[in-house]
């Protein structure tokens, strides 16, 4: 019989290691928590330098795949939405979508455009933290971090009006959003949305016009655009690299085919594109949150959904704040999925952290790994 | 007669056919957007080149492993989609393949599409496959703590989790 202690894996590498390159040393960063979330990037110096990195993830690891074949499918929502605990709607939606394929069931105009509501305030939240934590912190800029985190406030509260809960809504089962608009719930969001785009413009003033922070993520970390197809990357990622792709716009789900709005693009692929890109998104989340008010129609909410899904498989995405969150179900005519694959745009932006993280300043880390919105708990499901 | 207009979807089943009559098993439209195509294991770098060079598929989004215990395969799902073709952007193309469960080999498509590289060392962890070729074939996920066979094979059970 063996002991714990045998079988216990073999201890991880030191955390600064001398290399057979005389000039070089391993260093490892994380898997602690420096804000960064529970990753490890072995970064191999020289000097100042960034010689090369490997993302070693999976700290956050649970399984969630395999959990997911033995829970049913409603139950299975809150455990799937909680990798991107900021960006819950989304999670939730993209899971729910292929549901409904293999079901059959369509949900009802308005409760399109309610979950299409709970989706926008969740894209403003998840983009408020990456400006807090993400750009914010990691360029050392505190205002901006206390800022960007009591607007987002602002806006957890209204969602908690909404759905009954401040980060993990579990708010769309298959079938539909499971309550309507509460009661002045439409004046609140107006309101909100009226100071949120006040607020925009001294956001600019302070920081994505300040000199300090443009020198700092400007020119760094690029990623050109043949670089960013070929490593199929998502999100803001990808549109700050030049590719105009968002799944709202290429496969229109939810409400938003008869909403109006741009995809903002931006040439350069350097940190900074990507930290406009999200400017530019609150802005345009802004703008459909106010069509949408203006045309939600009246009628149900929702449609009442089997609990088992019939055999077949069904793949539906949605345009998650860190991009395309696609999940594919398989359905074995019982009341739990045979599988469940997610795809989500952190694991994918994963493969940008080795390509971009090469010959840059140590110094220059934490701007490039802030700019990706890489979100370990999601990638590692 | 008059020609009735295929539909991309179509299209994209034709072309492949037509170029790989042997290889495609199967090809068929599962709705608008969605397409699957069955495909023998072993043209995987051939069908992927030309997928990626013909037909503008340039990225995977995912690689899905499927274990059938009772047909004693392990399904692989590629799910290939394009960014340079604006035309296509919405359609996402799954290439499906059959592997033994006893033994499930296949050739690494990390050279025709570089971004299948950590789903292929996902797959690798969780179903036991193996990518021939891929550059660095290690765990990814459960390195340090789960020191068994691959989790997500169905004969591996969690009975504290319930009944499946």
């Amino acid at each position: 019989m063996t002991t714990p202690a045998e079988t216990k894996p073999p201890a991880p590498p030191i955390t600064v290691s001398k290399t057979a390159e005389p000039s070089t040393l391993d260093v490892s960063v994380g898997p602690q928590h420096p804000g960064s979330g529970h990753l490890r990037l072995l970064i191999r110096v020289d000097g100042d330098y960034i010689v090369s990195v490997d993302p070693d993830i999976g700290y956050v690891h649970r399984g969630c795949e395999k959990i997911a074949e033995y829970r049913n499918y409603v139950s299975n929502i809150p455990h799937l939405e909680r990798p991107c605990i900021i960006d819950a709607i989304h999670l939730n939606w993209g899971y729910v979508l292929p549901i409904e394929e293999l079901q059959g069931v369509v949900v009802p105009p308005r409760g399109q455009y309610i979950s299409t509501i709970a989706a926008e305030m969740n894209r403003i939240m998840s983009h408020l933290y990456w400006l807090a934590i993400n750009a914010g912190v990691f360029s050392g800029h505190t205002t901006i971090f206390m800022w960007a985190f009591g607007d987002r406030d602002l806006f957890i509260e209204l969602a908690e009006m909404l759905t009954g809960a401040r980060l993990t809504y579990s708010f769309l089962p298959p079938g539909g959003p499971r309550r309507d608009l509460p009661s002045g719930f439409e004046d609140k969001l107006t309101k909100l949305l009226d100071y949120f785009e006040r607020r925009l413009v001294e956001y600019d003033r302070i920081f994505f016009s300040n000199p300090l922070v443009i020198a700092r993520a400007k020119g760094i970390g690029v990623l050109k655009r043949e670089e960013a197809i070929k490593l199929g990357v998502a999100g803001p990622v990808l549109r700050g690299s030049g590719v105009k792709y968002d799944v709202r716009k290429a496969e229109p789900y939810g409400a938003y085919a008869d909403l109006d709005f741009e995809v903002p693009v931006y040439e350069e692929g350097d940190s900074y594109a990507r930290f406009l890109v999200r400017f530019d998104e609150m802005k345009q989340s802004i703008k459909i949150l106010r069509q949408a008010l203006q045309k939600i129609p009246k009628g149900p909410i929702a449609r009442k959904a089997p609990l088992v899904a019939p055999e077949g498989e069904a793949t539906g995405r949605v345009e998650s704040s860190r991009g395309e969150y696609a999940a594919m179900v398989i359905g074995d005519n019982s009341d739990k999925p045979y599988r469940v694959k997610i795809m989500n745009a952190s694991f994918r932006n994963l493969i940008a952290l080795p390509y971009l993280i090469r010959n840059v300043h140590v110094a220059d880390m934490p701007i490039i790994y802030g700019s990706l919105d890489y979100w370990p708990v999601e990638a590692d499901r | 007669m008059a020609q009735v207009a295929l539909s991309r979807e179509e299209t994209t089943i034709n072309q492949l056919k037509t170029r790989f009559p042997e290889a495609i098993k199967e090809a068929k439209v599962d709705r608008a957007r969605r397409v699957t195509v069955e495909f023998d294991s072993a043209h995987l770098i051939e069908i992927a080149k030309f997928m990626r060079d013909e037909l503008g598929f340039d990225h995977v989004i995912g690689i899905a492993g499927v274990d059938y215990t009772t047909h004693k395969k392990i399904e692989l799902l590629y799910f290939t989609a394009s960014f340079s073709k604006p035309d296509i952007q919405d359609l996402i193309v799954i290439l499906k393949t059959e592997l033994p469960r006893d033994n499930p080999v296949i050739a690494s498509s990390v050279s025709i599409w570089e971004s299948a590289h950590f789903h292929e060392r996902e797959a690798f962890e969780m179903f036991g496959v193996k990518f021939e070729g891929h550059p660095d074939l290690r765990k990814l996920l459960t390195l340090d703590n789960w020191d068994g066979p691959p989790p997500m094979l169905k004969d591996i059970k969690f009975p504290e989790m319930g009944q499946r």
